[in-house]
């Protein structure tokens, strides 16, 4: 049996790996994110066997499954800009239109070309 | 006091529309979409001033910090996927990303959204780390947010028309394109397609999410 660490555990080392992220971050006055800092090191030290899946995964699972609900709030922030959309809300729509289709009209081409000439089949 | 009110308020709302996307599992129903209206709703009819509301709320969005480290699980977990087509892969989520910026930012000049332009600059990638690029932008990073959630809408409409009508066969690409054009909305769209496709969505939303982070700082100021 595969022993796991309880979920309020692995929320504080996964936070603990934020605060240490952002504390490099100040320390070496870095633009990175210390958030992105902390995930790298994370990633890093679950590839060095340091940290164990098992310390982590439900948890993060768990962060990444209600990922919007900690969004919710920062896109509520929309009721104060009410007027920009009135007045340049297709522009907008139209920006994010345009720049999605290429990207992933781009994107697919170049993958598949790819992938076909190594010959995988699907 | 209100403080809990407004936290205990934010995850009612967001476990009911979670509740209601189960029972009617149609895209304009994503807990995305009705979430955000319920809570605008909710301010506007309330007349709570979003002030008063962000004293609760930046508590639940502190949350996204941790969120964005556990992205080093998945990560970790498909590094044998991502390493084993990496040169295809790569390729893709690069010029994809570059051309998501790029494009954004000049359109955003073309149509005289110049001052937009920094918090629309990284609308492609999932919102914890679309927002700190935002920030460190100098943009608005609840406006990213927005544009972030006009992008999923977008991307899981055109996403699929775009895999047939360019008859994109080979599941690495059709992954490709959803996670890097469409973040987490265009990843779950992925894995309707199935377990590989889900899987590369992932690592392409999380590898343009890095890219767009550490390089969007680096060029945005200078188009």
């Amino acid at each position: 049996m595969k022993r796991t660490v309880p979920i309020m555990l692995q929320l504080i080392l996964l936070v603990s790996f934020a605060e240490i992220g952002n504390g490099i971050q100040a320390w070496l006055g870095l633009v990175i994110p210390g958030s992105l800092i902390g995930m790298a090191l994370l990633f890093f030290t679950l590839k060095l066997h340091i940290v164990r899946l098992p310390w982590v995964e439900q948890g993060a699972n768990f962060l990444l499954a209600e990922l919007l609900l900690f969004f919710v709030p920062s896109a509520t922030g929309i009721v104060q800009y009410g007027p920009l959309f009135d007045h340049d809300g297709w522009k907008i729509v139209t920006v994010i239109g345009v720049s999605t289709i290429l990207v992933m009209t781009i994107t697919g081409l170049i993958v598949d070309f790819g992938m076909r000439r190594k010959g995988v089949p699907e | 006091m209100a403080k809990i009110l407004f936290i205990l308020m934010t995850i009612l709302v967001y476990w009911l529309c979670k509740k209601l996307y189960k029972k009617y599992t149609i895209v304009i129903f994503s807990p995305l979409f009705t979430s955000l209206f319920v809570m605008v709703l909710l301010l506007l009819v309330l007349h709570i001033h979003y002030g008063n509301y962000w004293s609760g709320g930046k508590v639940m969005a502190w949350w996204l910090q941790p969120a964005t480290v556990a992205f080093a699980v998945p990560l970790y977990k498909l590094y044998p996927t991502m390493k084993r087509h990496a040169l295809p892969l790569s390729l893709g989520v690069v010029t994809g990303t570059g051309i998501s910026i790029v494009s954004t930012v000049l359109l955003a000049d073309i149509l005289h959204l110049t001052i937009l332009a920094p918090s629309l600059a990284p609308h492609s990638v999932t919102t914890p780390i679309a927002m700190l690029t935002s920030r460190s932008l100098h943009g608005n990073p609840t406006l990213t947010a927005v544009f972030v959630i006009i992008t999923a809408l977008v991307g899981v409409i055109a996403g699929p028309l775009i895999i047939q009508h360019l008859k994109i066969r080979t599941s690495l690409a059709r992954g490709a394109l959803l996670g890097t054009g469409a973040h987490a909305m265009g990843t779950s769209r992925a894995f309707e397609f199935g377990e590989t496709e889900g899987s590369i969505a992932s690592i392409s939303m999380i590898l343009a999410g890095i890219l767009t982070i550490l390089f969007a700082p680096l060029f945005v100021p200078y188009l």
